[in-house]
Formats: structure tokens, sequence, C-alpha cells
């Protein structure tokens, strides 16, 4: 049994590939090989939609298509992370913050002052 | 004895208001032990509030006692007071009343959105990402995944079930060893759970935003989980020189995606991360152990004295 994550990016994968908007019916037969019930297929979207990843049209049935491409969603999520704008500072936990090209500049000559190597040849093992 | 004990509690606060954090954000000790600073900045936001609330409701509650327990407990059961109450007693009630929901309803505010945001981000990354895309032969209690995107990022989100997320860039940047101390590092913030050490200062410098020793003890507290985070990412590395190993992941992940970013937390010259840098490269002696324990000791005693101030003259 797949777990709902696993079924969401699924649909969402689909989604991403259709053409156009697709019903859920014509989901549920690309899905043929999963064996997915009509119910499941609804259900799932729903989730999607209540997320903010899918949006329907007032045809019947309905037909749904995903907000935004993948690689918008990625930008969206990318774009806070290196951000990192007011509370957001609370919400992860990055490994370092962005510094300009000065202080990076100055960064790597603290690191050149150990040995002669550069950031890329680290002298290590 | 309630007039000097208001006057003491209210001279706590503003030394914790001003003097005491612009002390230990200038102090050079506490990169030699973020543990013990850390501590000495969550007694520092504790005892202050403490101070300033308890100082207000002493000078307000004093027609009704001559203690706070009393007082308060002769004003709650609504029994006459037994001097007459002037209107700056009214004052110092209602400001008590205002700080107390204030610092509470924003701690909780920060709380909820900042939740919002994590499920957000985590619904985002479980739909872009397959999982078991990297975790290979890191098995932990958290779930690691590789986001395909260029610039060298490393984050956890943190939680129920916590996400330790790797860009593409970062694998692509660094080697082996690079890496391992980068989870390390992110591990450590999750193990540790510095994200409830940061979440009230992150509140209360949105509350308080008229007091630089919010943003001080926000900046301070900030920067000393990443240094211990390096700490404790360093006991569990191996290699011949695992300092250098974190600070070249260090620099390769600061300088990959400077000049993007409008909105860098960090800009200045010698900021956060040189220190992180440098502390790394050309590490200080450790705190001696009678240093550590004397930070400690006073972290403790501030918590105490507004504590005892409130409740000794009820036992007098």
């Amino acid at each position: 049994m797949a777990s709902l994550g696993e079924l969401e990016r699924t649909l969402m994968d689909r989604l991403w590939a259709a053409a156009g908007p697709i019903s859920a019916p014509e989901l549920q037969a690309e899905l043929a090989d999963r064996g997915l019930a009509l119910t499941t297929v609804h259900t799932v979207l729903s989730r999607l939609e209540q997320k903010g990843f899918v949006v329907h049209d007032d045809r019947r049935p309905r037909r749904f298509a995903p907000r935004a491409t993948r690689e918008a969603h990625a930008a969206e999520l990318m774009h806070e992370v290196l951000g990192q704008a007011g509370d957001r500072q609370a919400a992860l936990a990055r490994f370092v913050g962005s510094v300009d090209a000065e202080d990076a500049a100055m960064l790597r000559e603290l690191l050149g002052g150990g040995t002669a190597a550069g950031p890329d040849a680290t002298g290590v093992r | 004895m309630l007039p000097a004990t208001a006057l003491a509690l209210g001279v706590l606060a503003a030394l914790l208001a001003w003097p005491v954090p612009a002390a230990l954000a200038r102090a050079r000790w506490p990169r030699r032990d973020p543990l013990a600073a850390l501590v000495c900045w969550q007694a520092i936001g504790l005892a202050g509030g403490l101070a300033i609330i308890g100082a207000l409701l002493v000078h307000g509650l004093a027609p009704w006692g001559h203690s706070l327990p009393e007082a308060w407990w002769h004003w709650v059961t609504r029994q006459p007071s037994a001097e007459p109450v002037r209107g700056d007693h009214w004052v110092a009630q209602t400001l008590a009343a205002v700080l107390t929901l204030e610092l509470l309803g924003v701690l909780a505010l920060s709380g909820v959105r900042t939740a919002r945001t994590r499920r957000r981000h985590r619904a985002l990354l479980e739909l872009l990402v397959r999982p078991g895309a990297s975790s290979g032969e890191r098995a932990s209690a958290e779930e690691t995944l590789l986001l395909d995107h260029p610039a060298p990022v490393a984050f956890c989100i943190p939680g129920a079930r916590p996400l330790l997320v790797l860009s593409s860039g970062m694998v692509a940047e660094l080697d082996g060893a690079q890496l391992d101390a980068v989870v390390a590092h992110e591990r450590a913030h999750l193990r540790e759970h510095h994200h409830l050490l940061l979440l009230p200062f992150v509140a209360w410098r949105a509350a308080l935003p008229v007091l630089p020793a919010a943003d001080r003890a926000h900046d301070g507290v900030r920067d000393l989980v990443e240094m211990r985070a390096d700490d404790v990412a360093l006991r569990s590395l191996s290699g011949p020189d695992p300092r250098r190993t974190l600070a070249v992941a260090i620099v390769a992940a600061a300088g990959g995606a400077g000049g993007q970013v409008p909105e860098g937390a960090l800009a200045v010259t010698g900021g956060p991360v040189a220190v992180r840098v440098r502390r790394l490269l050309a590490p200080a002696d450790p705190l001696p152990t009678r240093a550590r324990w004397a930070a400690l000791a006073s972290a403790v005693a501030l918590l105490l004295v507004p504590t005892l101030l409130l409740l000794l003259p009820a036992l007098l």
C-alpha cells in the first residue's frame, strides 16, 4: 500500500505532465496499473487542493490542473530558504546564511591562511 | 516593604533591558563556550520579563497588601484595599496585564506562524522530492532529501518528523567528508532543539521593536546556536582535520549563493560567518571550568533574584 505522500506525488507528476486540465476519472484511467479507486483519486486531489497545489474548473466532471509548475514551486521554496526574512528565521535552520561577494572573498582568504589550499583543494585526506 | 521591592525589580528590569544584554553581546567569551552563553541569554530573557512585570504588579497591587502573594489574593477575592488606590496603581496594573498578554500572545502567535511555515515547506518538499534520493547509508532519525537546485544550500526543518535537506548544488560543490560535516551540523541543531532556544527571541524582537536589547539578544542567540552546532558536529567527525573540513564547507556554502540574494541575513564584513570560520581555524582555548560554572551560576542567580524579590516579603 503506497503512502498518501507517495500518491500525492504521483498524481502531481501526472498533472504536471498533462497537456491541460484533466478530470479525476481520466487520472484514474492513466494510473490504471496502480488500481486506485476513484474515491481515492478524489481524496488525494482534494488534499492537494487544500495545500494549494491544485486548482479545478467548473465543468462537469471537474477538471484539475496544477496551480504552478514544478519549477515555480521549487523556486518559491528556495526563495524563502535563501531570503529567510523576519519570522521565517525560526522556521528552518540553514547551514550558512548568505554573504555578499566581498565577504565571500574575505572568507576564502581566511581559509587560504591555514595552508596553501584553495576552497576546492582542501588538503583534507 | 512593597515600594522597595518594586524599586529593586524596576532597577533589575532596567539593567536587563540594556546594559546586561549589551555587555553579553560585546563579550568575547561566548564564542569559547556557546552553550553557557546560550543559557545566560535564556536567563536574561526570562528574568527581564519577570522583573518588569513583577515591578508593575507589585506597585499596582500595593494598596491591597504588604507582599505580592498576599496583595494578589486580596485583589483576586475582591477584598477592599487597605490603602486608597491612586491612578498610578491602576496604570501599573493595566501595564502589567498588557505586557503579560503581549509577550505571551506574540510568543504563541510566532509559534503558530512558524509551525505553519514549516508545514508548507514540508508539503512543498514532499511534493518536489522523492524520499530516499540521497539518504544512502546515512540512516538516522531524520529524513534526508536531495533538492534539485544549483545554489549550495543545506537546511533542516525541525519538528516531530525532522527533515534534512541538501541541494544538488551543495552535493556537487563538496566532497564526502565536507558533506558529512554539513549533515553533522544540521543534526546537532535538530538533536539539541535549537529552534526552541531561538523562538522566544524571534517573538520578543517582534513584540518589542523599540528595545535594542531584543535585537541584540536575538542576533546573539542566532549566532551562538550556529557555533554550538559547529562544536557538536566536530565531535562526531573523523578525518585528519575536521575543523578545516567544516570551515571549508561553510565558506563554500556562504560564497556560492552570494550576490543573488537580496535579503541576506548577514551582510557586514566580519559578520557571524567569518566569526564561525575564524573560531574553527584558530580555536581559542575552551572556557576554564571555573569560568563556565561562574557563567551558569550567574544565569541561575538572574532567575532567582526576581523570584525571591516577589516571594520573600510574604515569608518575612
